[in-house]
């Protein structure tokens, strides 16, 4: 198949102390991350989230683990380190940064892990699909998929959610790795790409979910269209319809073997269906990214746009029909809407989950601004690669089409992230012209990495792990969710305080799951609030569990939805109310019966 | 077909997948399972498909082992809950017979070869 650029640095033969070194280096900062994470006690009470209780060996270990991938990137004249030293390292970086919680804690953060297990428990119970449950049933396919393997391998599900974040992730850098082969042959630039695709990932879409699943999906197909699918443009001569026939009748393959080209092309084919089954969003970042590199002529099969566009739309058409029948996609399209929903509503809180919020959007400014500024450097040397700013700047057309329940913004800035890396490596590791070697960064530029790739490393702890107050829980909360799981008949309600809640994994539809934040939008008062709630489990026939965990109490005092006085009050109005029973408490929990 | 033209390495594949997928069905214990099922349902079936396609770049080949293993199980998966014939031993069993079919498609490539 198409070969990829072919690296200006011949391999090392033999290892090397410094080779050596890194690697005794790399174990030693993973040795050290994993003891010092595992020394926090939970639950976590800063509203900074895990930053502000991980212990300065932590920061330590993270501060070697910068400095040795500098000094292996640096490497000496030959080039950087060896291949499986530099892998080894950004293995390190992945276990650091993405595993961190794994050593915190051996429950699984957030509320939407759980409930996606509940949905892959519940399509195997009921060995069918019925798209009136709910939006996941009308996009099944990374459902189904895990229903196949937790059966079949036999594994705990929660530990497989545990260890989704890191496993994930190394996929994405496979992938990652393969895409940036076919944009770049500077090696130094292929290893910074994956470091700093790391150390901007703060976005924390990568546990157990059909968008983790659909972006790795996405990068192969990305991979496959600038490799074996790519075409060669002729020199473009201008806009007037004549020419603009020419120049797409000039276009030439990249790979000049047609087999090659129908295999990878059926490839796509395969991949570009199971993304439309798996995921709402993906199959249009797949549509965008194949518009913009096809109207930039370099893609050669000139009619897979048309054929993604076809699938897309027949997957919307019937199995996600219903769905969409209730919920039509540009139903909150605008770009007010969008900034509101993906911005505004996000800076609220407590000091501490502001600074989260605001460091979060300052490391996404940060790595957009370098890659700005390597764009324009490209740019003005006559060497800005085209399909590296389409593919960075073209999910950015999805802002005002949706909100995405205000993570739209996010779900961009994920796709985006591994372009604008490669764009950001133009400011850090410039080269002077087309086809340049890149030369080995000075020791005044490799101190400056060091800092850089520190901060970077801090803010994206800081943006990952910043809700750990709500979302890292303890034993005692899923002590208490499985209480009320056992206790709960079917069809009782159970009311949370709020998302996340570590619930609905075992049991997803026998019962009647809502929150004290969703029946009580505006106003948390127990005057107002506490009779809503009461009346909604008191008229359910089957009755209701009123489930009172600290991290769901914390999420709404650090998202200053309310106060802890306020919850408190709430809590005694009901707990005082006819039929209302505490049934299970520990120091985490409260469970309340609320008798039909 | 001229089977002594069928290399070792597809014959291997095609002899793991069936044995394995028997193990998988059978039961083994608890690590070994797990190991035994990620190769049959991912890792076996997407070397064999990777095999029919002429790809010689290793970093490329690694990507789509695992992108065709996981896409092909999410099809398989997905159709037969659609089909309301969904169970995970029809999955390994599936899978199986995909990897060998594989197998048997590319042992006649090397055999015309």
């Amino acid at each position: 198949m198409t070969s990829t650029l072919k690296e200006t640095v011949p391999p090392m033969a033999k290892w090397k102390a410094l080779d050596i070194w890194c690697a005794v280096a790399g174990a030693a900062s993973l040795a050290l991350a994993a003891w010092s994470a595992s020394t926090v006690t939970l639950p976590i009470n800063s509203d900074l989230g895990l930053i502000g209780v991980l212990p300065y060996p932590f920061w330590a270990a993270v501060l070697i683990l910068n400095v040795t991938f500098v000094v292996a990137l640096r490497g000496d004249a030959a080039g950087p380190a060896r291949s499986p030293v530099m892998v080894w390292l950004v293995a390190v970086q992945v276990l650091v940064l993405f595993g961190t919680a794994v050593f915190v804690t051996d429950v699984p953060r957030g509320e939407v892990a759980f409930r996606h297990l509940g949905i892959a428990d519940a399509l195997s119970q009921n060995v069918a699909v019925d798209p009136n449950i709910d939006a996941y049933f009308n996009w099944p396919g990374f459902f189904a998929l895990v229903a196949t393997v937790l059966k079949a391998s036999g594994l705990d599900p929660v530990t497989v959610a545990l260890w989704a974040p890191v496993f994930n992730v190394a996929l994405w850098l496979l992938a990652v790795a393969v895409v940036t082969r076919y944009l770049t042959k500077d090696p130094r630039r292929r290893w910074l790409v994956l470091w700093l695709f790391c150390l901007g990932n703060w976005q924390d879409q990568d546990y157990l979910s059909p968008q983790a699943f659909g972006f790795f999906l996405y990068l192969v197909v990305i991979a496959l269209i600038l490799g074996p699918l790519a075409a060669r443009t002729p020199q473009f001569s201008g806009f007037r319809r004549a020419n603009l026939a020419a120049w797409w009748r000039g276009r030439t393959p990249a790979d000049s073997r047609p087999g090659h080209r129908v295999s990878a092309l059926a490839i796509t084919l395969l991949l570009i269906v199971v993304i439309s089954a798996s995921h709402q969003l993906t199959p249009f970042m797949v549509l965008i990214a194949l518009t913009a590199l096809t109207m930039a002529g370099r893609v050669w099969p000139g009619r897979l746009v048309l054929i993604a566009g076809v699938v897309l739309v027949l997957w919307l058409a019937y199995p996600a029909s219903t769905y969409l029948a209730g919920h039509p996609p540009l139903a909150d399209a605008g770009l007010q809407t969008a900034i509101e929903s993906n911005v505004v509503d996000r800076t609220n809180g407590t000091a501490g989950h502001v600074l989260v919020v605001q460091i979060r959007m300052a490391l996404t400014l940060l790595l957009w601004t370098l890659a700005a500024i390597g764009m324009i450097r490209d740019w003005r040397r006559g060497h800005l690669d085209i399909r590296v700013l389409l593919l960075a700047v073209t999910p950015l057309l999805l802002f005002p089409a949706q909100s995405y329940g205000g993570e739209m913004l996010i779900r961009i800035s994920l796709f985006a992230l591994p372009f604008v890396a490669l764009q950001a490596c133009s400011v850090l590791l410039p080269a002077e012209g087309m086809g340049t070697r890149i030369k080995r960064p000075s020791l005044l530029a490799a101190g400056a990495f060091v800092l850089t790739f520190f901060l970077l490393a801090a803010m994206t702890v800081t943006g990952r792990f910043g809700n750990a107050q709500y979302d890292v829980f303890t034993n005692n909360e899923i002590d208490a969710v499985n209480r009320v799981d056992r206790l709960a008949p079917d069809g009782a309600a159970i009311i949370s305080a709020a998302h996340p809640t570590p619930w609905r994994n075992q049991d997803y539809l026998g019962h009647r799951y809502r929150t004290i934040e969703d029946l009580c939008p505006s106003d948390l008062s127990a005057g107002t609030c506490g009779p809503l709630i009461y009346g909604y489990a008191r008229h359910n026939v089957a009755g209701g569990y009123l489930l009172l965990l600290r991290s769901s109490e914390s999420s709404l005092v650090v998202q200053g939805q309310t106060t802890t006085q306020g919850f408190d009050e709430l809590e005694n109005w009901l707990s005082d109310q006819d039929g209302v029973n505490l049934v299970f408490s520990n120091s985490d929990a409260r469970v309340y019966r609320v008798g039909p | 077909m001229n089977w002594r033209g069928v290399s070792r390495p597809t014959l291997a594949l095609a002899i793991a997948a069936a044995v394995l997928s028997l193990a998988v069905l059978v039961g083994l214990p608890a690590p070994l399972q797990a190991l035994s099922a990620a190769a049959v349902l991912v890792l076996l079936p997407g070397q064999a498909m990777t095999r029919l396609t002429p790809v010689t770049d290793l970093a490329l080949v690694a990507l789509l082992v695992l992108a065709l293993g996981l896409a092909t199980l999410t099809a398989v998966s997905t159709a037969m809950f659609y089909l309301t014939v969904w169970s995970w031993q029809a999955c390994v069993v599936t899978m199986g017979v995909i990897t060998i079919v594989a197998c048997l498609a590319r042992a006649r490539q090397e055999a015309a070869a």
